[in-house]
């Protein structure tokens, strides 16, 4: 197993020892909902009512906390990064919650929704422009899973962000 | 020598005129088409750990972040 899936499935065993179900975001969650492009980034949505637990169990397994607030943390152990965000409101609560599971090399996973991920996407470009990955993703995934996206939801996300422009551009 | 008539082929690759505007120079001129995982059976996580075995051996060393998640708009 590389070190990467290691790191993912050692994770995964810190989140279960602690009984706390995360859903994969970012940009392994894109992965799992089939664009597949080299990343590294492994970011899990989390009750925001474990943040400590899991800062904690990740303090334990060697990583050094870079930054964290009441909605997302980072941290970093190496060349291994792993960042969180933490769901506190009710939208994320709900993405949480309807996060489905999923047998991987790594083991069993939660994967958040195409239009929760899209929708965590947009904040993640809205936040940092400089973010077109971010973009890209979204135009990606929205290509790959037209015909079956709910877009009542997708446009809910967009207009959140005063960006329901922005939707009909990446679907243009 | 034995030329076949390849007309109908051209005819299938070539791009049309209503497809032509639609092809995007960030994809350098070829439309994305992601491979249909769900009809191959193929995880595609078991896909990405196979490319990142390659990634990690042409780049073993990836930027790591420095600095801490940006902006202020958290909505979700």
């Amino acid at each position: 197993m590389s070190n990467l899936a290691e790191q993912i499935r050692e994770a995964l065993s810190m989140f279960a020892r602690n009984g706390i179900e995360p859903a994969l975001i970012g940009g392994l969650a894109v992965v799992a909902h089939r664009v597949v492009r080299a990343t590294k980034d492994v970011d899990f949505l989390v009750e925001a009512e474990a943040a400590n637990t899991v800062h904690d169990g990740l303090v334990d397994l060697g990583y050094q906390c870079l930054y964290r607030s009441e909605d997302a943390a980072n941290y970093v152990r190496a060349a291994e990064g792993l960042d969180l965000l933490y769901a506190h409101r009710p939208l994320a609560r709900r993405l949480l919650a309807q996060a489905s599971e999923r047998e991987t090399p790594m083991g069993r996973m939660r994967i958040i929704s195409v239009e929760g991920l899209i929708g965590f996407k947009l904040q993640g470009f809205v936040n940092d422009a400089t973010r077109t990955r971010d973009l890209d993703d979204i135009r990606a995934l929205l290509k790959i899973h037209r015909t079956s996206l709910n877009m009542g939801e997708l446009s809910e996300y967009f207009a959140l962000f005063n960006k329901p422009e922005l939707l009909s551009e990446l679907l243009g | 020598m034995n030329f076949s008539d390849n007309s109908n082929t051209h005819a299938q690759t070539a791009p049309n005129h209503a497809d032509t505007g639609a092809v995007l120079a960030r994809e350098a001129g070829v439309r994305f088409q992601g491979p249909n995982f769900v009809a191959c059976g193929i995880d595609p996580i078991a896909e990405w750990l196979g490319l990142m075995e390659v990634v990690q051996m042409l780049c073993p060393v990836w930027p790591v972040r420095d600095s801490p998640m940006q902006g202020s708009n958290w909505r979700l």
